[in-house]
């Protein structure tokens, strides 16, 4: 009996190693005991990919209300319009955070900041569950606001200018995808272990679209990226041909 | 193999889409690719892009000074190719697209050295030249 229970323990000792370390379901935590997602993750990303720039699956769109066309607007060939970011022009939100660029997250308490890597954007976000502004002007990047629902942080973000949606562009150079000025988001981050939050995003621009519609992504760690922290990127700094007029050098 | 030529193999193995401030498409003109080749005279590691600079001879026996963009800096450092990947005096071949303007100025798709490694990449929206 106790050979048998020897080779039961070495049979179950040589399955656990072939499945490799197990995933730690551990998530740090901040002194106050909510989930701490500080630290530098990769761009939010479909789970089991690596296609980048992110971009809204065209697939899931709610039907358009009338008027909504206006959200595939054609592009022109100027590149002030098609994309005004070869002019340092911002990208706005989401679009900033979905492109190739880690994103760094810095939290306490009262605040979760997210900062990309691309031109260094910064989103400041109140997490201690206060509303949105009244009469703010609408921006590129929103007003954003938190709070908690036990371990999931929603994040939601109104007061948008109308702008780029996202980077689809990229990917279909015919396809231009503008939100409206009544563009809405709600995120919904959950550390679901060290390494990943799951990160559900939803869309709701009711001028567009008659219904909301989610993205399943998320977000996964890299602390290799600790040491040298996120790059410096200036656009401004040598943008030497924007949109295709080069100066010489 | 070294394990910075390594990194730069990697980077051509996934030439799709490497970071850049804004789409390609709206600065190159992709029905005019580009292929010289040359020696390196400048490299200019800022962002938003990388720039580099090639003396091409013509047919006749003058040189232009061709001017290529590439990946964003601190994209490219994460990937293991660094500011001295590339410099003066490397005579390279490079493959991209033709500045909108008409200029000798382009997106840098590839660069070709000598010894046959590749590195650099499109911006993002350009596919790769076989």
């Amino acid at each position: 009996m106790k050979k048998l229970m020897f080779l039961l323990v070495v049979a179950m000792a040589a399955i656990v190693s072939a499945q490799g370390p197990a995933k730690s379901t551990v998530i740090p935590r901040t002194a106050d005991g909510k989930p701490d997602f500080s630290g530098m993750w990769d761009n939010p990303k479909v789970p089991g990919t690596n296609r980048i720039p992110t971009t809204f699956d065209k697939s899931k769109f709610p039907a358009l209300k009338q008027g909504g066309e206006a959200f595939f607007e054609p592009r022109t060939g100027d590149a002030r319009h098609d994309e005004p970011r070869a002019f340092c022009m911002p990208s706005g939100f989401p679009s900033a955070f979905l492109g190739p660029y880690p994103v760094q997250m810095i939290q306490n308490a009262k605040t979760l900041v997210m900062i990309t890597e691309f031109m260094r954007i910064t989103r400041i976000i109140p997490i201690d569950g206060r509303p949105h502004q009244a009469d703010i002007e609408p921006t590129y990047y929103g007003d954003p606001v938190g709070k908690w629902e036990g371990d999931t942080l929603v994040i939601d973000t109104t007061h948008f200018k109308r702008w780029s949606l996202d980077d689809n562009y990229y990917a279909n150079p015919k396809e231009y995808r503008m939100h409206s000025d009544a563009f809405h988001t709600v995120e919904r981050l959950t550390r679901v272990d060290a390494g990943t939050i799951k990160y559900d995003f939803t869309v709701d621009d009711p001028k567009i679209f008659t219904a909301p519609w989610t993205e399943h992504w998320e977000f996964k760690q890299h602390p290799e990226w600790e040491k040298t922290g996120l790059y410096e990127m200036v656009c401004n700094e040598n943008n030497r041909c924007p949109g295709g007029q080069c100066t010489k050098p | 193999m070294r394990s910075q030529e390594f990194a730069l193999m990697f980077v051509l193995a996934f030439a799709v889409s490497v970071a850049a401030h804004h789409s390609a498409i709206a600065e190159y003109d992709l029905a005019k690719p580009v292929k010289v080749n040359g020696i390196v005279t400048r490299v200019e590691w800022s962002n938003p892009h990388i720039w580099f600079y090639v003396d091409v001879k013509n047919v006749d026996g003058s040189v232009t000074n061709w001017g290529f963009s590439g990946g964003a800096p601190g994209v490219l450092q994460r990937r293991g190719v660094s500011r001295t990947s590339m410099k003066p005096g490397d005579e390279v071949v490079v493959q991209g697209y033709r500045a909108k303007d008409g200029s000798f100025n382009g997106s840098g798709d590839t660069v070709t050295f000598p010894d046959g490694r590749r590195v650099f990449t499109a911006m993002e929206g350009l596919q790769p030249q076989k």
